[in-house]
């Protein structure tokens, strides 16, 4: 599993990883192969997956905001080291059991330290997934391709 | 009788930082397309439970827990979709009578 963390992290630029053709066999994978690519990143601390899993356990699969497509966090106090994004997409995909949304395919990992410097990285985003970034990130050509259209959808926020 | 006032919405999800800040911003653009005056916020369901917003959106899964939370509560799977969003924003808000 490669990631393109940007090696110095300026307090404003996200850390961007993209993992691509990862395989999983259900959900809770998924989730941590999405989350271990920002601990890899060092934007995320050691537990941070597990603590991503727990939150569909503890709260269901809400995370699956739109079709296809799950924002896998969890709290800023389980292990947000630096603001991180990163685009995970599976080689098949998984359900959430969601009553909508699934199967997914594409998972976004987000990770922050403090609950409001990320508002700006997550706007960014949510602009982005309006306009059509899922489509775009299903359409790359390779991870390196991925970790490029992530990183356009959320320049220094 | 339109409402004199800004109209308080909430957006919830599990957590009340990553998903609801992207339905919240969804709300906004609804809501602006609406013409109506609204402050959003985003929370989770836990903390929605002791606020008095007058409309609360989120998944069935949230929304089920909280269904007397607001005169209008909105159930939606997308948060992306903006369009469906202002559609049933449009519609119950017509019956409060809060949108002529």
């Amino acid at each position: 599993m490669t990631d393109r963390a940007e090696a110095s992290v300026s307090r404003q630029a996200p850390v961007v990883t993209a993992t691509d053709a990862v395989a999983a066999d259900d959900w809770r994978e998924a989730v941590r192969a999405a989350a271990a690519a920002l601990v890899a990143a060092g934007a995320a601390g050691e537990g941070y997956p597990e603590a991503c899993v727990r939150v569909v356990e503890e709260n269901g699969p809400y995370i699956v905001l739109t079709k296809g497509l799950a924002l896998v966090h969890a709290r800023p106090e389980e292990g947000g080291l630096a603001v991180g994004v990163g685009v995970t997409r599976l080689a098949s995909p998984v359900g959430f059991g969601h009553p909508d949304n699934d199967p997914v395919d594409l998972l976004l990992a987000f990770c922050t330290p403090d609950p409001d410097v990320h508002v700006g990285t997550l706007s960014a985003l949510a602009r982005a997934l309006s306009g059509g970034l899922a489509d775009r990130l299903r359409g790359a050509s390779d991870e390196q391709d991925l970790a490029r259209v992530l990183k356009e959808a959320v320049p220094d926020a | 009788m339109a409402l004199d006032r800004r109209l308080e919405v909430l957006a919830v999800c599990g957590v009340g930082m990553g998903s609801s800040l992207m339905l919240k911003m969804t709300a906004e653009d609804a809501l602006r397309s609406l013409g109506v005056d609204a402050r959003v916020e985003n929370t989770d369901v836990s903390t929605a439970r002791g606020m008095t917003p007058d409309v609360v959106i989120g998944q069935g899964m949230h929304t089920s827990e909280i269904s007397e939370l607001a005169p209008v509560v909105i159930t939606v799977s997308d948060f992306l979709d903006k369009d469906g969003l202002e559609a049933q924003l449009r519609d119950r808000l017509t019956d409060q009578g809060w949108l002529s």
